[in-house]
């Protein structure tokens, strides 16, 4: 009987272990800083992986900036100086082209920042 | 195929008088800003619309929402405001009347009649003859599409007010 419970108790430390491990690998998302500053993202492209979270940090040292992914439905905003974080999970392989959310002056339409998702 | 030397000179004639008559109208008129006659008006009109402003076919990505609305309300006001003002109607604009031509309201029929494809075009491109600089790489394609959708559902002119920077 004893042995039994030994058994058991072993078994779920094993699964909860192994459930752990599995929970932290998908929690641990690609952190990506990004500097926003005078019309340009830096870096301007980034590579990350399908199914696998994904957080940016996204900084402007300058006036308000943002960035807008449609294809993931994601928009982060930030102030000047400020830093903001947004974490999204790509679920589809590709190039995706984000675009400044805000509108910064005569450069804005150019602003734009490339994510790249691998399989 | 060899051009007949008779045709070249036919062309250069025509070409050295539209220069002479160029210059007879500035020497009489100076170089003053004038309100288009009905000729020059009907044949702009006509040349935009169907020979210079290209992008006809292309449609509206962005489907009627009131998020895609305020979208293009905003980035127009970022952008057209100063010129055509906040209902694209030219309120408050102390200078729509004064231009050559002058600056239409976006709810008349001439601009009305463009396709949304011509629309973005113009917004890209800037249109000439007239003040309508290009936005590109200033609006993004989805601003542009935005305020081509605001332009289809513009306000009662003067329900917005006057641009800010006309007001003090």
């Amino acid at each position: 009987m004893k042995l039994k419970s030994l058994f058991v108790v072993c078994l779920f430390a094993s699964a909860s272990l192994f459930l752990s491990h599995e929970v932290g690998a998908q929690a641990a998302p690609q952190k990506i800083q990004i500097i926003a500053e005078r019309f340009d993202f830096a870096p301007g492209e980034v590579t990350v992986k399908k199914g696998v979270p994904v957080t940016i940090v996204l900084t402007s040292k300058d006036v308000p900036h943002g960035v807008k992914f449609k294809d993931f439905n994601v928009v982060l905003d930030v102030k000047k100086g400020e830093t903001k974080e947004v974490t999204f999970t790509p679920d589809k392989a590709g190039t995706f082209v984000g675009q400044c959310s805000v509108f910064c002056g005569s450069g804005h339409g150019a602003m734009k920042l490339t994510l790249h998702v691998t399989e | 195929m060899r051009i007949p030397r008779r045709f070249i000179l036919v062309l250069f004639g025509v070409g050295l008088g539209l220069l002479l008559a160029l210059a007879l109208s500035m020497a009489i008129g100076g170089s003053k800003v004038g309100r288009p006659g009905a000729v020059e008006t009907g044949v702009a009109t006509f040349t935009k619309h169907h020979l210079t402003v290209g992008n006809r076919a292309a449609k509206n990505p962005l489907a009627y929402s009131p998020e895609n609305l305020q979208a293009g309300k905003e980035a127009f006001g970022h952008y057209c405001v100063a010129c055509h003002g906040l209902d694209g109607q030219n309120t408050g604009v102390p200078f729509a009347d004064k231009m050559s031509p002058p600056l239409p309201l976006l709810t008349s029929p001439e601009v009305q009649s463009y396709t949304d494809g011509q629309l973005k075009w113009v917004i890209d491109n800037g249109i000439w003859p007239s003040g309508m600089p290009a936005s590109k790489d200033t609006l993004s394609d989805d601003d542009q599409w935005a305020i081509v959708l605001y332009l289809r559902h513009l306000p009662p002119a003067g329900s917005l007010g006057e641009p800010e920077m006309y007001t003090h």
